[in-house]
């Protein structure tokens, strides 16, 4: 039952998409949006809305140690779960997160063989096979064009759906494109594109590529960090 | 007291076993003339080789092993801690390493880093102490210590810069070139007691600069003084190098290199030059303390002799004299007769002898100032206990104790044996509070209780090691519980007419789950007297003592919190004991309705692991049932946590060890309690079915 309402508060839905479940099998997504606005905390619900809907999710951070991204989803999960007051729900977020495995890589030392290496050392031995993998903190540039186009191979042959955060900056030119320079090379392997854009004290959240035109805004609560409907 | 603060180095020695940490703390001790003749570990007569050192420390009434050994060099007080040989993650090993300032990292030159010297650097590293290392044994054949420079570079993730290069090697090592004064020393005298500083040999002159110029490279990376120097091509002093280095050490981001024999007594003062240079005063050390009146939050302490005392109690020793109480002051001035407040007892007490340990000898002082050492007797107190000035409510360590989770019944092999090990679980139950010891009450076994296997386990070695206490043990035990998930109701009418007066009682509620973590909660609903006040604490007190053992399985009782509303006595019939009675038929009653289930403690479990056996590990993980948070790259190692079943954990360190070559460690520590799954939960039911049946 408390799962059913979680699954429902999928906020998501009102961007115009079909189901909840946003990326097709070996799918690409990104999350564009300037350091610190929410792109982690974006994700991390998009992680915690697929662990609902029984998804093995692998979380790989290139910024933060284990510990850190682990608090992501511990608070995020309370704060969605906030209403259902008499539901356990901590005893409820340990039944998800066996579901969830948190790898964390020096940006310097991460390629995507040492990815393949790590994901093969956890599904050859059974212990996991994830369907939706969240990449937080990779550069997108020219030099880690064989890591991304690899990955998308993997991601297609595995039938995995990858969500990116792309980091963005000030006063970039998009006269081009809607998307970033470094960015836009890679634009084509992307199924969904989202940024977040801090507007006065909201932060909005705007669709570049994927979804049906006809669609609500959504928002992402600059205080609790949750995505909400605009009001 | 005539050092300051500045002329303070407390320094702790790792080593691997067999890299001659005792032959190096013998030379140190005979050049700063705190003994006065040299003994072999590895005599002549076959004597000290039969021994291990610690035998050899007690043939010779010396303490070389003693929990902080003072000394001096070049009007600098260097007190040498004993660090912990074993490595698990206990509050006694959390404590000593808080002791150090500073240490120094032994290796052999032949062996190289092994997986010990591993173990100990991540300790190091955990607690962020600075450290240099000591590259011993370089007389020996197969001796590199270019190799081990590699080496701590490779396998521990250093930035180990070489300070020296030496001079020969294996049987023809004569000395050593410092690289910062570009001199040769060699050692002369019967023990090395002289050194003598002359040019660099012609044949090592080009191999001596260019590592020189290595090493000031690696030092201008933390001096601006030193890169303008290499920029502007002037030649940099030697002040400056070794302040480029020292702060390089003091940020745990260089690791000076020294080489040696302390067996062929070569190189032992160079490193003890090293230790002051290099390794940081108390002062340059940031140490915090918690608040206790606001929920244990984290104080800066301010090494300042004028300030209120926050002192530290680090290790207990029995001597002829009484307790022997090992104390390092943080902040404050420790003087004779002052007064002192244990922080964990409130107790206050009058500081009597204060003494400084010298290896074979103690020397009274009249005070401990912040950042020293030193040791007081007539203290009564627990190893880990802060002491401070009155008026202020700081500790050095949580005060949280966490409950234990296994438990092991021992059993003394004689009587003798009897004897020493009461003594030694008296004290070890003072030195560490989560090891805890009582008596089983119906099979009479000596029950010992801890943190993990291997908390246990050094326990017992130590009561063999340390009190000639040889004992059998039984099968671990994990400390399950019991607790309930819903709410049961009660009604509940203890009633008995056997002749003489009767015993009468009604008590009528419901239990339910605590909401937030209590153990147990006691809530008296009761309105118009229908249990009289005199009663309800018998009532309570039924209630507990149901709680030490579950109607389900006999396991304790927690998270239940009881409510009574409704009841009845009867004026003549009622009493206390008919309450309680009561109490303890009604929680039965309902608690079998609350729907009780078993959960097991699990634990955290983090293995630091080569990156190459992080899928061994993981495996590992999977079979115990546990539940792989994640795994994070660091360097050259791996770290992959889990929260794992404690019941699956015995035996996890061997065979961690062959599932690694023996190149991970583990560190365990209680995390929460979780329901057992369906199949364990009847496993035990199917145990506990057994052991009631053989009972009958």
């Amino acid at each position: 039952m408390f799962k059913q309402e979680m699954i429902l508060r999928n906020t998501l839905r009102r961007l115009g998409f079909d189901s909840d479940d946003v990326l097709p099998e070996g799918g690409f997504g990104a999350v564009l949006a300037r350091a610190g606005v929410g792109k982690t905390a974006f994700l991390v619900q998009l992680a915690l809305y697929g662990l609902l809907k029984e998804k093995k999710v692998v979380h790989v951070s290139l910024n933060d140690p284990v510990d850190k991204v682990n608090v992501w989803y511990t608070e995020l999960f309370h704060r969605i779960a906030s209403d259902e007051e008499t539901t356990d729900g901590t005893a409820f977020l340990e039944s998800l997160l066996p579901n969830r495995f948190i790898m964390s890589f020096r940006i310097e030392g991460f390629s995507l063989p040492k990815l393949k290496e790590r994901l093969d050392d956890l599904s050859q031995q059974g212990i996991f096979f994830p369907s939706l993998i969240i990449v937080d903190g990779l550069h997108f540039a020219e030099s880690r064009k064989a890591d991304i186009y690899g990955l998308k191979d993997f991601a297609v042959k595995n039938r995995m759906q990858v969500w990116f955060a792309v980091q963005t900056h000030r006063d970039e030119d998009r006269k081009a494109s809607l998307f970033p320079v470094y960015f836009a090379p890679f634009a084509d392997l992307f199924d969904i594109v989202f940024e977040l854009r801090s507007e006065h004290a909201d932060v909005e959240i705007t669709v570049l590529k994927g979804g049906k035109s006809e669609r609500e805004s959504l928002l992402l609560d600059p205080t609790t960090m949750l995505i909400r409907d605009r009001l | 007291m005539q050092e300051t603060i500045k002329t303070v180095r407390n320094i702790g020695i790792s080593a691997h076993i067999d890299s001659g940490k005792t032959t190096l703390t013998e030379r140190i001790l005979f050049y700063t003339k705190r003994i006065h003749a040299i003994h072999d570990v590895k005599g002549k007569d076959g004597v000290g080789a039969t021994m291990d050192s610690m035998d050899l420390e007690r043939e010779r009434g010396i303490t070389i092993a003693s929990a902080a050994t003072f000394c001096r060099w070049q009007d600098h007080e260097i007190n040498i801690i004993d660090t912990p040989g074993h490595v698990d993650f206990t509050i006694e090993v959390e404590r000593s390493l808080r002791v150090l300032d500073g240490a120094i990292l032994v290796l052999c030159s032949v062996a190289g880093v092994q997986s010990q010297s591993i173990t100990v650097d991540q300790q190091m590293k955990r607690y962020n102490v600075p450290c240099i290392a000591f590259v011993n044994k370089c007389d020996r054949n197969g001796a590199n210590p270019q190799k081990v420079v590699s080496q701590l570079r490779s396998k521990l993730g250093h930035n180990a810069v070489a300070m020296q290069i030496p001079i020969g090697l294996e049987a023809d090592f004569r000395g050593v070139v410092d690289l910062i004064s570009m001199k040769a020393l060699y050692f002369d005298g019967v023990n090395g007691e002289i050194v003598r500083y002359e040019e660099i040999p012609a044949e090592i002159k080009e191999t001596a600069q260019k590592k020189r110029e290595e090493l000031i490279d690696a030092a201008s990376l933390f001096s601006d003084e030193l890169t303008e120097a290499i920029l502007e091509e002037k030649e940099p002093s030697e002040d400056m190098i070794i302040k480029a280095v020292r702060k390089g050490t003091l940020m745990r981001k260089m690791t000076p290199v020294l080489i040696g024999s302390a067996y062929k007594n070569k190189a032992v003062q160079p490193l003890l030059d090293a230790v002051i240079r290099y390794l940081p005063a108390p002062d340059e050390v940031q140490n915090f303390a918690l608040d206790l009146d606001h929920e244990e939050a984290p104080v800066a302490l301010i090494p300042d002799p004028a300030g209120p005392i926050v002192a530290l109690a680090f290790k207990l020793e029995e001597g002829p004299y009484g307790q022997l109480t090992y104390i390092r002051v943080y902040q404050g001035t420790l003087e004779k007769g002052a007064t002192i407040i244990n922080t964990r007892t409130g107790k206050k007490n009058k500081v009597g002898r204060v003494v400084r340990m010298h290896a074979d000898q103690m020397e009274d002082i009249d005070a401990i100032g912040a950042g020293f050492i030193g040791a007081l007797f007539g203290i009564e107190c627990s190893s880990g206990d802060t002491f401070v000035s009155p008026g202020i409510n700081l500790t050095m360590t949580s005060m949280y104790v966490p409950k234990p989770v296994i438990s092991l019944a021992i059993f003394p092999k004689d009587n003798k044996a009897q004897t020493n090990m009461s003594k030694a679980l008296n004290r070890f139950t003072k030195e560490d509070p989560t090891f805890r010891t009582h008596v089983d009450e119906e099979t009479g076994e000596t029950i010992i209780e801890g943190m993990g296997e291997l908390h246990l386990e050094i326990y017992i070695e130590r009561m063999k090691r340390e009190y000639n206490a040889e004992v059998e043990t039984g099968k671990p035990r994990v400390a399950y519980r019991e607790t309930i998930t819903q709410r049961g109701e009660f009604n509940y009418t203890h009633k008995k007419q056997t002749g003489g007066a009767g015993q009468y009682g009604r008590v009528a509620g419901y239990i339910e789950p605590t909401t937030s973590g209590e153990d147990f909660v006691f809530d008296n609903q009761i309105k118009g007297g229908l249990i009289p006040t005199n009663f309800i604490p018998a009532v309570e007190k039924g209630f507990r003592s149901s709680l030490a053992k579950g109607p389900k399985m006999e396991f304790p009782v927690t998270g239940v919190k009881v409510v009574i509303n409704d009841g009845a006595y009867h004026p003549v019939d009622s009493s206390e004991m008919a309450f309680q009675a009561a109490a303890r038929g009604a929680f039965r009653e309902g608690y079998l309705k609350a729907k009780p289930v078993i959960q097991e403690p699990i634990m955290k479990v983090v293995v630091e692991t080569p990156a190459e056996f992080q899928g061994a590990v993981m495996g590992l993980f999977n079979q115990r049932r546990g539940m792989i948070v994640g795994a994070q790259e660091e360097e050259i190692m791996t770290v992959v946590e889990a929260l794992v079943p404690l019941s699956e954990m015995f035996g996890f360190s061997t065979v961690l060890r062959s599932a690694t070559q023996g190149k991970a460690q583990f560190t365990m520590e209680f995390s929460l309690y979780r329901q057992v799954p369906q199949s364990i939960a009847e496993a035990l039911a199917d145990e506990y079915a057994r052991k009631k049946k053989n009972e009958i």
